[in-house]
């Protein structure tokens, strides 16, 4: 029992993660290479694919680990219900293998991005988001294909069944071009499937999981994240 | 059996047993020059129907598609029923025939790489020669499907060749023909004889149809030793040509593309002003151990909506490339 953190070839999130998650009482991370069958995730209680650069990127972000086998068992976990937190890499993984609405397009500005951003949590509530309704977040981004993309119905669906936790906001939570980091449709920094238990973002909420990092506000989505793993 | 089609040299009956296959029957009858010369040789169709089976056989072993099935009598092939082309494919290893009076070129000059021409299938208008895009835009054809043959052709004739060759035989040009079964899928069609190819020894020699063209020679004795030759050939030692498959991928039209535009920009700065705008994608080259079917391509699609590319954002296209 405890929390499934995939390692792929190329991901270097994996202790981040696992550290942060061990913040939290009651969890038990720990590591799954992506070489290991599938049916080492069937007594998981959550799955995190962590950020790096799976596969170096190759063709797609994300698009080779999303064929990998390990993913079919990330498919039947999804399906299950249970939680799977998909963070940057994991993010564009879980798009790659349609476990997750849309893509991510290169940045607007074609650059590899790393910066501090604010995060406007939706007002209305998601599994991911209790307690954190409406507020404004301060976690950091790093990727050069964090631009999210998808069909206009997609888009549609997604807002109207409230399945965009997080969007790229101002310092005082409002959601403008200017605080648009990457170029996202709709300033999306990440997104939820249908059933609420899939969550990809861009943000790496390890990476402001400690006062010592600059932000403990990540921290608070890991914890819903912890609580949907015990429920489960 | 049914006669389903009639044309100058074969017919096209009915299969009693299956509605998916027809007889092809090949009758003594030899024309030349659109039907002008015409006569009947005793035996020839026998020996163009065995000629035809021992090269089909041939083709099929090494993965070409094809619409043969077996022989069915010493005169008749069963095969996949198909809806032949309007345009047939000639391949030229080496001047010879119509090319020679076209273009007023010494007979016997080397193609490399062999040429590959299109002709429509019209005898009142003499089969004449086709262009792409004429073929294309008369809709008779697709650019695919004309790529899809000429690709199969270049293929067709590197083992043909490579077969001729262990019997000491050169061949020169031949012709085919391909058709599309219900299912879509599209296989060499017709046949491949002695009256549908150009074949010398090495001392020059025709065993060919040119014997009856020019009255130079018999044309039985010749087929019959065409016969005999291939029966001693060694298919196996042939070894499989490989293909090459192009697939670009490209972001789909109205969606930004900040690698492009950084480009574009880059561009400019050289001095080259007139570049308005500059859209970055991938090229993928494939190498495959087959030749290419029907069903190969299928796959190159499959293989796309699985990896090559992201429906979501990218556009993908498959090329067929002839890479000497």
């Amino acid at each position: 029992m405890g929390i499934a953190v995939i390692r792929f070839p190329g991901t270097n999130n994996e202790y981040d993660v696992i550290r942060a998650l061990s913040l939290i009482p009651g969890t038990e991370p720990y590591l799954v290479n992506s070489n290991e069958s599938p049916s080492v995730l069937k007594d998981a209680t959550g799955i995190v694919i962590p950020g790096g650069f799976s596969y170096g990127d190759y063709l797609r972000a994300g698009a080779v680990a999303s064929i990998e086998e390990i993913l079919d068992g990330v498919r039947t976990f999804a399906n299950d219900g249970k939680p799977v937190l998909g963070i940057c890499n994991g993010f564009q993984i879980l798009t790659e293998a349609k476990l997750l609405p849309g893509t991510l397009l290169p940045n607007e500005s074609a650059r590899f991005i790393c910066k501090w951003v604010y995060l406007k949590v939706s007002e209305s509530p998601t599994p991911y988001t209790e307690g954190l309704e409406g507020l404004v977040l301060r976690i950091p981004i790093a990727h050069a294909e964090g631009n999210y993309h998808c069909s206009e119905s997609e888009m549609r669906a997604l807002v109207d069944s409230n399945r965009i936790p997080f969007r790229y906001c101002d310092s005082d939570g409002n959601i403008v071009p200017e605080a648009n980091p990457n170029g996202s449709q709709e300033n999306i920094a990440g997104v939820l499937n249908e059933k609420g238990n899939v969550l990809g973002m861009m943000p790496h909420p390890e990476r402001a999981s400690r006062a010592i990092l600059g932000s403990e506000d990540g921290l608070a989505i890991l914890e819903n994240f912890a609580r949907l793993t015990m429920e489960a | 059996m049914k006669v389903l089609h009639e044309g100058k040299v074969k017919r096209v009956l009915s299969d009693p047993n299956s509605p998916n296959h027809i007889i092809l029957e090949f009758t003594d009858i030899v024309t030349a020059g659109d039907g002008e010369k015409k006569e009947t040789i005793g035996g020839k169709g026998k020996l163009a129907c065995e000629t035809s089976d021992i090269l089909f056989t041939f083709l099929e072993s090494k993965g070409i598609k094809t619409h043969f099935d077996k022989r069915f009598d010493e005169n008749q092939l069963r095969c996949k029923k198909v809806k032949i082309f309007p345009v047939e494919v000639v391949c030229r290893n080496v001047a010879a025939g119509s090319f020679c009076r076209r273009y007023d070129i010494e007979r016997g000059e080397i193609f490399s790489p062999p040429i590959v021409e299109f002709f429509l299938k019209d005898d009142k208008l003499h089969d004449p020669l086709i262009t792409r895009n004429a073929a294309v835009v008369m809709g008779l054809v697709t650019h695919e499907e004309l790529a899809f043959m000429e690709n199969v052709t270049r293929s067709v004739n590197y083992y043909l060749c490579q077969l001729f060759k262990q019997v000491d035989l050169s061949l020169i040009d031949f012709k085919l023909e391909f058709g599309r079964t219900d299912e879509g899928q599209i296989l060499v069609a017709d046949e491949i004889s002695g009256d549908t190819m150009r074949l010398w020894t090495l001392t020059g020699e025709s065993i060919d149809k040119d014997l009856f063209r020019e009255a130079s020679g018999d044309l039985i004795e010749a087929y019959a030793t065409l016969v005999e030759h291939l029966k001693k050939a060694t298919p196996k030692e042939i070894p499989i040509k490989k293909e090459r498959i192009r697939v670009i991928v490209m972001p789909k039209q109205g969606l930004k593309n900040p690698p492009g535009e950084v480009t574009r920009k880059a561009l400019t700065r050289l001095g080259f002003e007139s570049v308005n705008d500059v859209r970055v994608g991938k090229v993928y080259d494939i190498e495959l151990s087959h030749p290419i079917t029907s069903e190969i391509l299928e796959h190159l699609r499959a293989m796309n909506l699985k990896l090559l590319s992201n429906p979501v954002a990218e556009e993908a296209k498959v090329g067929l490339l002839v890479w000497e």
